[in-house]
């Protein structure tokens, strides 16, 4: 086991252990209504599991949880009622509708921003909840319809009682070891720089659209396959299952439990179905509490009672937990950049006219420039000049409202983000853009070329932990090369400034880049670490990749800089030597000042 | 029923889907959040009102709605600082759908509280003035829907002056545009942001008081207000006062006319499929977003 999986396991393991006592000990000795109420329990569960990967993962709030459940729920019945197909094709049949529709929504509405998203989900939720309301003689209307049967598969019938509720929970391990894989893979890595970075996660190739998509189809197979359980386990099938109701319940089981811990599920759907029974006194009083609970520990513990564990865990543990297993020792292999024989003469990148916009500020008004392989380009000028932004068009997070950029001769003017990194272009931002829960290495290893996650690496398939390893080898060997090894098991948000800084370069080299767009990398740093980044820059430009710094402190700029470019209103005011550049007369009056001793 | 009675029915729920739209466009620009607990705190400015009504001898008053409002207006502003204090001021520095989330718990909170104390069923609300109809040019008008538009007409033209007349108000829009700037110039952001929603939950429980006598209130009705005053903001512009109002009679009018030509639960799913094509093709609202920050 590496060693992040196994620092993971090593948290997962006691929650995971406790959870699965607490089902045993609850099934131990419990009549037929305990092991009903524990069967629900594992049906949401799995509806939980299902609504971490879009609300928890990538954090996106949908809305329509509850009606992925309430729609595997009603198609598997009707299936069973209607055309008297068994479980082992109803089940399978239901999940392919929620993925289908999820599908159809996720496509047109997962782009939207936050609120509408969550306005669009919910107004398709209400939509299914009327549908299934109204459309009396398929779903029964507002009574439903009773004698749905209970599990059958290819003619026989899982017994009432225990063997319901161990089956119920044998999908849910089912659920919890692909949700487990999931958390533990580079896919997993990917989603949390998304939730907590998204630009830096666009600069590091992780196609946004596409992650959010395949959480939101992953979470409606198991928002359906936990409602189908649910169906067979009751016997009924009515538009209960399809409430807003239900929607809130997993909503109060995801943030109570914890949003983004497998644990948390199983915390969050055992407590919230067994907390009314214990409190049956309260009668209608009880369910208060669970806005009562959801309000505390939105406010008091956001990672909720798994994450509030792991904390205390962690704290026991120290900070940074040392991985255990097999030592990390950089691969002299893993090839340095990828080695492209360049034209020395010919622009990696080059922009032309570019223009954009914002309201009615022209942030850059027509930048034409270039910068060649192996060539570290200053960008210089005064504040609100247009630096960033254009280093934001360059890297794709805003559309010029003109002009084209060329990367290696092609156009890549309408590239998203995504694309460019994939393409070569690298970036780092002003202020260290990176996901706090994961450690420096592993920040590193998700944006490592060419061992790029993908949706598969869900599934603990051959070959997953070996790309997971050279990923992780890598990582380390770029922060070898930024200087930044010592920091490798450190958690993100544990990082020292300079630090940070220093993990951002070495995930902008493990890409393997032909470009890397600098923001303020000197910004803070001691005239020891300025030295020591400025030789780190020069040896990575020495392999033949292209470097665009922007900074403001001109004693480190200047001799590191092959050329400089002055922006000033968005415009290039000045072009070439440093030396001439901050000679000239318009840059001093614009920029340095007339005075300014360099 | 006639064609001037339809008018005048969708005017009179428009204006009060107004007053929850408004409420939830002055918590949405203070807070930069969307607050889930909107149609809910309608619903308890209902269950209020009954609740003073059986209070106090309003019986032998022609105007027994109209005692009400200050009242369960007060009440309604009363919680609505209540919701600032506990689900907003702890996550202000959070990412907004921590505040989404905090003021759905609001809302349980809201509806099963209503559930304990008064049951699931129907209630209604004592009338705004007593008397059941008035001839106008020889059309039939019901009285109730009358006096709902002109409350609401007052209150909306009460609120205008507010925030564009006065001191008062000029402040509350400082501190809802930039709360850092507002702070650095010495505006009380953190009382500002209170009254806010002090202000909103007060438009949604007078909303309330109006709103159950013609239609009723149990403890669920929430997510049906505050699923209209979401859309009603979304396609008058997110973030903008004018466009909330005509959100609101755009909403109100399409339900009351596809509630007569079709069935209740029909003219919802078209409102939630038209709002669904809206969101689709113009995601930016019909007329354009006014506030920046996101929910």
């Amino acid at each position: 086991m590496s060693g992040r999986a196994r620092i993971a396991a090593a948290r997962a393991a006691p929650l995971s252990l406790a959870a699965a006592a607490a089902v045993a000990l609850l099934a131990a000795g419990a009549g037929a209504y305990e092991l009903r109420l524990l069967a629900i329990a594992g049906c949401y569960a799995l509806a939980v599991l299902g609504y971490q990967f879009i609300f928890g993962r990538v954090g996106a709030l949908s809305l329509a949880q509850g009606a992925f459940f309430g729609l595997g729920a009603y198609a598997s019945a009707l299936l069973a009622l209607k055309l008297g197909w068994d479980f082992a094709r109803s089940f399978p049949a239901a999940i392919a509708l929620a993925v289908a529709l999820a599908a159809v929504v996720g496509a047109t509405v997962l782009r939207l921003a936050s609120h509408y998203f969550a306005l669009a989900t919910l107004a398709v939720a209400e939509l299914m909840h009327i549908l299934v309301i109204e459309w009396v003689s398929l779903t029964g209307g507002g009574n439903g319809l009773p004698n749905v049967p209970g599990f059958v598969l290819f003619g026989w019938a899982v017994p009432r009682g225990w063997p319901v509720t161990a089956f119920v929970w044998a999908f849910a391990a089912l659920g919890i070891a692909l949700a487990a894989n999931y958390s533990r893979s580079l896919y997993g890595d990917g989603a949390r720089l998304l939730r907590a970075e998204p630009l830096a996660a666009a600069a590091a190739g992780i196609d946004a659209a596409g992650r959010r998509l395949a959480a939101f189809l992953l979470s409606a197979a198991f928002g359906a396959a936990g409602g189908a359980l649910y169906v067979h386990t009751l016997g009924v099938v009515s538009p209960e299952a399809m409430q807003f109701d239900v929607m809130v319940l997993i909503l109060c089981m995801a943030v109570i439990g914890g949003r983004n811990a497998v644990a948390g599920a199983i915390v969050g759907a055992l407590l919230l179905v067994h907390l009314p029974e214990w409190f049956r006194a309260l009668e209608g009083w009880r369910y208060l509490a669970y806005g009562a609970g959801l309000l505390l520990v939105i406010v008091a513990a956001p990672e909720g009672i798994a994450g509030a564990v792991e904390a205390l865990w962690r704290r026991r543990l120290g900070n940074t937990a040392a991985p255990s297993g097999r030592t990390l020792v950089p691969d002299a292999a893993v090839p340095a950049a990828r080695a492209a024989p360049f034209a020395e003469d010919r622009a990696i990148l080059a922009v032309q006219g570019l223009a954009i916009a914002f309201g009615g500020n022209r942030a850059l008004a027509g930048v034409t420039l270039f910068v060649r392989p192996g060539e570290i380009l200053g960008l210089i000028g005064p504040n609100g000049s247009g630096k960033t932004t254009l280093l934001n068009l360059l890297s794709g997070f805003h559309r010029p409202d003109a002009g084209r950029i060329f990367l290696d001769g092609r156009d890549a003017t309408r590239d998203p983000a995504w694309r460019r990194a994939r393409a070569g272009i690298a970036r780092s931002f002003q202020h260290g853009a990176l996901a706090g829960d994961l450690t420096a290495l592993d920040n590193v290893a998700l944006a490592a070329y060419g061992i790029r996650a993908r949706a598969a690496d869900v599934f603990r398939l051959p070959g997953r932990d070996a790309k997971r390893r050279r990923a992780r080898d890598a990582a380390l060997s770029a922060l070898a090369k930024a200087g930044a090894a010592g920091a490798a098991h450190t958690m993100g948000a544990d990082l020292a400034p300079a630090e940070r800084r220093r993990v951002e370069l070495a995930r902008a080299l493990v890409a393997e880049p032909r470009v890397i767009l600098l923001d303020e990398p000197a910004a803070g740093l001691s005239d020891a670490e300025k030295a020591a980044l400025r030789s780190a820059l020069r040896e990575i430009a020495a392999r033949g990749i292209a470097i665009v710094v922007v900074d403001h402190g001109m004693p480190f700029l200047i001799p590191l800089a092959s050329r400089v470019v002055c922006l000033d209103a968005g415009r290039v005011i000045a072009a070439g030597a440093p030396a001439d550049v901050i000679a000239d007369p318009e840059v001093r009056r614009a920029y340095l000042g007339a005075g300014a001793v360099l | 029923m006639s064609w001037a009675q339809i008018a005048i029915d969708g005017l009179a729920l428009g204006a009060a889907y107004a007053l929850v739209a408004l409420g939830f466009v002055l918590i949405l620009n203070a807070a930069g959040a969307v607050n889930f607990a909107q149609g809910d705190l309608v619903m308890a400015g209902g269950f209020a009102a009954i609740a003073l009504a059986s209070a106090l001898p309003l019986d032998a008053l022609p105007v027994p709605g109209l005692v009400l409002a200050p009242l369960v207006a007060l009440a309604g502003g009363g919680a609505g600082w209540i919701v600032a204090e506990v689900a907003y001021r702890p996550l202000r520095h959070r990412p907004p759908v921590a505040v989404f989330i905090a003021t759905i718990a609001v809302g349980i909170m809201l509806q099963h509280g209503a559930n304990g104390i008064f049951g699931a069923a129907e209630r209604r609300t004592p009338p705004l003035v007593s008397g059941d109809a008035v001839v106008v040019g020889g059309v039939t008008l019901s009285l109730q829907s009358l006096a709902i538009v002109a409350t609401a007409a007052i209150v909306i033209l009460l609120l205008h002056r507010l925030l564009e007349r006065t001191q008062l108000g000029r402040r509350l829009r400082a501190a809802a545009e930039d709360p850092e700037m507002a702070r650095a110039i010495g505006i009380p952001v953190r009382r500002l942001t209170a009254l806010a929603f002090a202000l909103g939950a007060g438009l949604a429980a007078l909303a309330g008081l109006l709103l159950a006598n013609v239609y009723f209130v149990t403890p669920t009705a929430g997510l049906a207000f505050m699923l209209k005053a979401y859309i009603a903001v979304t396609i008058g512009g997110w973030g903008s006062l004018r466009g909330a109002v005509i959100g609101a009679f755009l909403v109100a009018l399409f339900e009351v006319a596809a509630g007569r030509l079709f069935s209740a639960s029909l003219a919802d799913a078209l409102l939630y499929a038209a709002l669904l094509l809206a969101l689709l093709f113009k995601p930016e609202g019909l007329f354009g977003e006014a506030a920046g920050r996101r929910a």
